[in-house]
């Protein structure tokens, strides 16, 4: 800003000076040109009258020398010949001194007047034409009539020649000195103008030097200053650019910007180009939300930067190696403050993927400390027995899945089958750590999911992709036998306390009041983790034989689970649609016919065939032709379909994608049926057909 | 505390400011009636959602709001909506658990003036407050 306003006032004054410069050169010039004119004029003037000077005495001595002639009676033909000439020559002269340059000397018209007194006595010689002599015999040669006339003249005008010859000759002197006294003053006048445009050249010239020199001075401070940008830019971790208000890059930026993007030209670049293939597009939007607030001057800076939605952004980039991987970019935006508002929004840029990694490594070990002690929380309020039977239960499907990572696999298919199976184990393992509110295994179980939905993302699999699961999975052995130990030591701890209530609860409690206990403490856990409030009613659950009792009890966490998550409304949303605040979760089992009828019901949103079409079609189970043609009872199946799932966002209860598929599955496996019904806004109803057991038959017979 | 207290007096403007509390948590509303320390600021009402909120707007027309986001009937991005058109001048702290930046960009966009984040401090709350009544 203030560089280029020195700028234009060093312009404005060289056009200045040198405008200047170039009017006072051309006026001497100009002047000294018409001086030379009239020095040269005057010199010729100063000729003529040098040679002026000496006619009147040529003239006299013309006269004299035709006088003598006539009296000598000698040829005078050539005398009066040259006194003509003279005349002649002194009269065109003279007249064209008088007429010549305009500030001739006044002695000049002196000198025409007297001249012009020459004239009548002269004019009758020079008009002479006749022959002066006759030749007699007797007296030889004697003046003729016209002769003695002539004579006459001639003594006459010599007279008069010889007595004004001096006062002429004086007034054409006088006239030289006039002359050469303008010459002088000419020349005097001269010299001045020439020293003037002497000098005025010398002040150009140390001008021009002067403006040459500071352009020189000034274009290397320029250039100077701009290697120094050049380097900063170069050098600097950060990638640096302006955004002008149209939100587009300047067309300066840090070299790091390159290094970042993977990106070589940024000129103009919209900053919305910029981020689109990096970020999702809720994310980009709010990001042009928040760029378009820093321009205007609601809130201050330190606001903004609090707000700003780009401050950790999670990117995925270019490996260099043919991948991909995941980086952490922080924005950081300042205003740039001009005359009439923000001129631009300074942004850098910079990876900050170590420190979130060393954020994140801290994190953990934080949450591992206070994990153990969630873990003995977590298993003192387990009852000893419960707590035994789901360990044996988990070593059991821990073994499984150990079994499954064992089987050889070649073909990615093999692989993808294998990956489903541990899926299923891990994810029934985790429903049943939930249940029992032990979240440091339902923690780790999750994280091993999470391992084992990555590598399903990827393209191709290999048996090395499997053994960072062998690792974790080793280490979640690991944790379940710490587990067993503490339960083991506080069971003793508590037995050797209260004998009389340990003594009690050791023997006999009803598999399926364990199984209804287990129901309600997930409600209750479920409720406060998701905000919503629901009754759970359980029936008939005494009637279940023992056969069905593992299978049942998955399944029923499993859709309590969804009820609790997808089906029962928030309390607000329910008060809206003339509902109970409360919601209510109904489990009935009974025997029928031919066997048993379990009914899972809760009052919650139901399930609408719509949003379970948009969601198959989103996962690609469907294709959105399938989907249209599809009628409400085809829809409502999807949810048995494996990989369903209407919830977009993972948490520890619902939205895998594994549920009903799973349910489905293990009640076709005891020979069942299930199937489901649903009105918009009121309902959801399961009903699960179970075949009659062996056990069933021999009581129905007694 | 004292900060945010010397900043108000120092100003020395006695004009008094109507501030609207608006959280649908009582704990929360209680709260911020308590801690803001501001002797020019007279608390003329509390709603615990957006439509309350408009109406008792309508009825005390404050020069102060403070909103919360995650509330029933009508969230607190639609409210400030609401106030901004019914009066421009308002300057309305948002006060929200909810972490992510796009609400805060939202509710900026929509025209609130700041932005808290809970949980807060006493003092978090009297510079937040402060610096809205600055620009009043």
């Amino acid at each position: 800003m203030s560089v280029s306003g020195a700028d234009r006032t060093r312009k404005l004054l060289t056009v200045g000076v040198g405008t200047v410069l170039i009017v006072v050169m051309g006026a001497v010039l100009i002047a000294g040109f018409r001086l030379a004119t009239q020095m040269n004029a005057n010199v010729a003037a100063l000729q003529t009258a040098s040679m002026l000077q000496t006619y009147p005495a040529a003239l006299a001595q013309h006269l004299t020398s035709l006088r003598d002639r006539l009296e000598a009676r000698a040829y005078a033909g050539q005398a009066l010949a040259d006194l003509r000439t003279t005349v002649e020559s002194f009269d065109r002269d003279l007249k064209r001194l008088a007429s010549g340059p305009a500030e001739g000397p006044m002695q000049i018209d002196q000198a025409m007047m007297l001249w012009r007194q020459y004239a009548p006595v002269l004019e009758p010689v020079l008009a002479f034409n006749g022959q002066p002599y006759i030749d007699t015999d007797e007296a030889g040669s004697v003046l003729s009539k016209e002769g003695l006339e002539h004579y006459a003249d001639v003594k006459r005008a010599h007279l008069f020649a010889r007595e004004n010859a001096d006062r002429l000759q004086g007034m054409l002197a006088a006239v030289a000195t006039g002359l050469q006294q303008q010459a002088s003053a000419q020349a005097n006048r001269l010299r001045l103008l020439l020293s003037a445009g002497v000098i005025a050249a010398l002040v150009l010239a140390v001008a021009a030097a002067y403006f040459q020199i500071t352009r020189a001075s000034h274009e290397r401070a320029a250039r100077e200053a701009q290697e120094q940008t050049r380097d900063i830019l170069r050098t600097v971790k950060e990638g640096f650019f302006l955004l002008d208000a149209q939100y587009r890059i300047g067309s300066v930026w840090s070299d790091a910007l390159t290094r970042l993007f993977g990106r070589q030209n940024f000129a103009g670049l919209p900053f919305e180009e910029l981020l689109k293939d990096l970020v999702p597009a809720s994310t980009l939007a709010t990001a042009m939300k928040y760029i378009k607030l820093l321009w205007g001057d609601r809130a201050h800076e330190n606001l903004m930067k609090s707000i700003n939605p780009l401050g950790q952004l999670e990117v995925q980039v270019d490996n260099g190696r043919g991948g991909r991987e995941t980086r952490y970019l922080q924005f950081d935006f300042h205003r740039v403050m001009g005359p009439k508002g923000v001129k631009h929004v300074l942004v850098s840029v910079s990876d900050i993927t170590s420190n979130v990694l060393l954020a994140r490594e801290l994190q953990e070990s934080q949450e591992n400390a206070s994990n153990q002690l969630d873990m003995v929380l977590g298993v003192l309020h387990v009852d000893p027995v419960q707590l035994s039977t789901f360990l044996d239960a988990t070593e059991a499907g821990l073994q499984l899945i150990n079994a499954i990572l064992k089987e050889p696999a070649r073909t990615d298919a093999e692989f993808r089958k294998k990956l489903d199976g541990l899926f299923r184990e891990l994810h029934s393992i985790k429903g049943e750590a939930s249940a029992l509110n032990l979240m440091s295994i339902a923690t780790r179980v999750h994280a091993l999911e999470d391992a084992v939905s990555e590598l399903k993302k990827r393209a191709e699999l290999s048996g090395n992709d499997f053994l960072p699961l062998v690792l974790k999975l080793d280490e979640l052995m690991a944790h379940i036998k710490t587990v067993r130990e503490l339960g083991t030591r506080l069971a003793t701890l508590r037995e050797s306390a209260l004998p009389a209530r340990g003594a009690s609860q050791g023997g006999g409690v009803d598999p399926n009041e364990e199984i209804s206990r287990t129901l309600h403490s997930l409600a209750d856990r479920l409720a406060a983790e998701h905000h919503k409030r629901f009754k759970l009613a359980i029936n008939g659950l005494s009637e279940m034989p023992a056969a069905y009792r593992a299978t049942i009890k998955d399944v029923l966490i499993q859709m309590l689970r969804n009820a609790a998550v997808h089906g029962i409304e928030p309390a607000e949303v329910r008060r809206a649609s003339a509902k109970d605040d409360i919601g209510n979760v109904r489990v009935d089992f009974r025997r029928v016919s031919d066997g048993y009828e379990l009914v899972f019901e809760d009052d919650g949103v139901g399930l609408s065939p719509e949003q379970l079409k948009a969601a198959a079609v989103r996962r690609g189970l469907i294709t959105s032709d399938e989907a249209a043609e599809m009628d409400t009872r085809a829809a409502m199946a999807l949810i048995f379909r494996p990989g369903f799932s209407t919830k977009d966002d993972v948490s520890m209860d619902a939205g895998r994608g594994v549920g009903m598929d799973v349910v489905a599955r293990s009640i076709y496996a005891l020979g069942g049926r299930i199937g489901v019904s649903t009105q918009p806004g009121r309902y959801t109803r399961f009903k699960i057909a179970l075949p009659a057991t062996e056990e069933h038959a021999s009581t129905a017979v007694a | 505390m004292t900060t945010a207290n010397g900043t108000a007096s120092a100003a020395g403007t006695k004009r008094s400011f109507k501030l609207l509390i608006v959280d649908d948590s009582n704990i929360m509303r209680r709260r911020i009636e308590r801690s803001q320390q501001f002797d020019e600021l007279e608390v003329v009402g509390s709603a615990s959602n957006g439509l309350e909120a408009l109406e008792l707007f309508k009825k005390t027309d404050p020069d102060l709001v403070t909103m919360d986001i995650t509330m029933p009937h009508m969230d607190g991005i639609e409210c400030i909506q609401r106030l901004v058109e019914l009066k421009p001048e308002v300057r309305i702290l948002v006060i929200s658990a909810l972490a992510d930046k796009a609400t805060a960009v939202d509710a900026m966009e929509k025209g609130a003036n700041g932005f808290l984040h809970k949980p807060f401090t006493d003092r978090q709350l009297n510079e937040a407050i402060a610096e809205l009544i600055r620009g009043l």
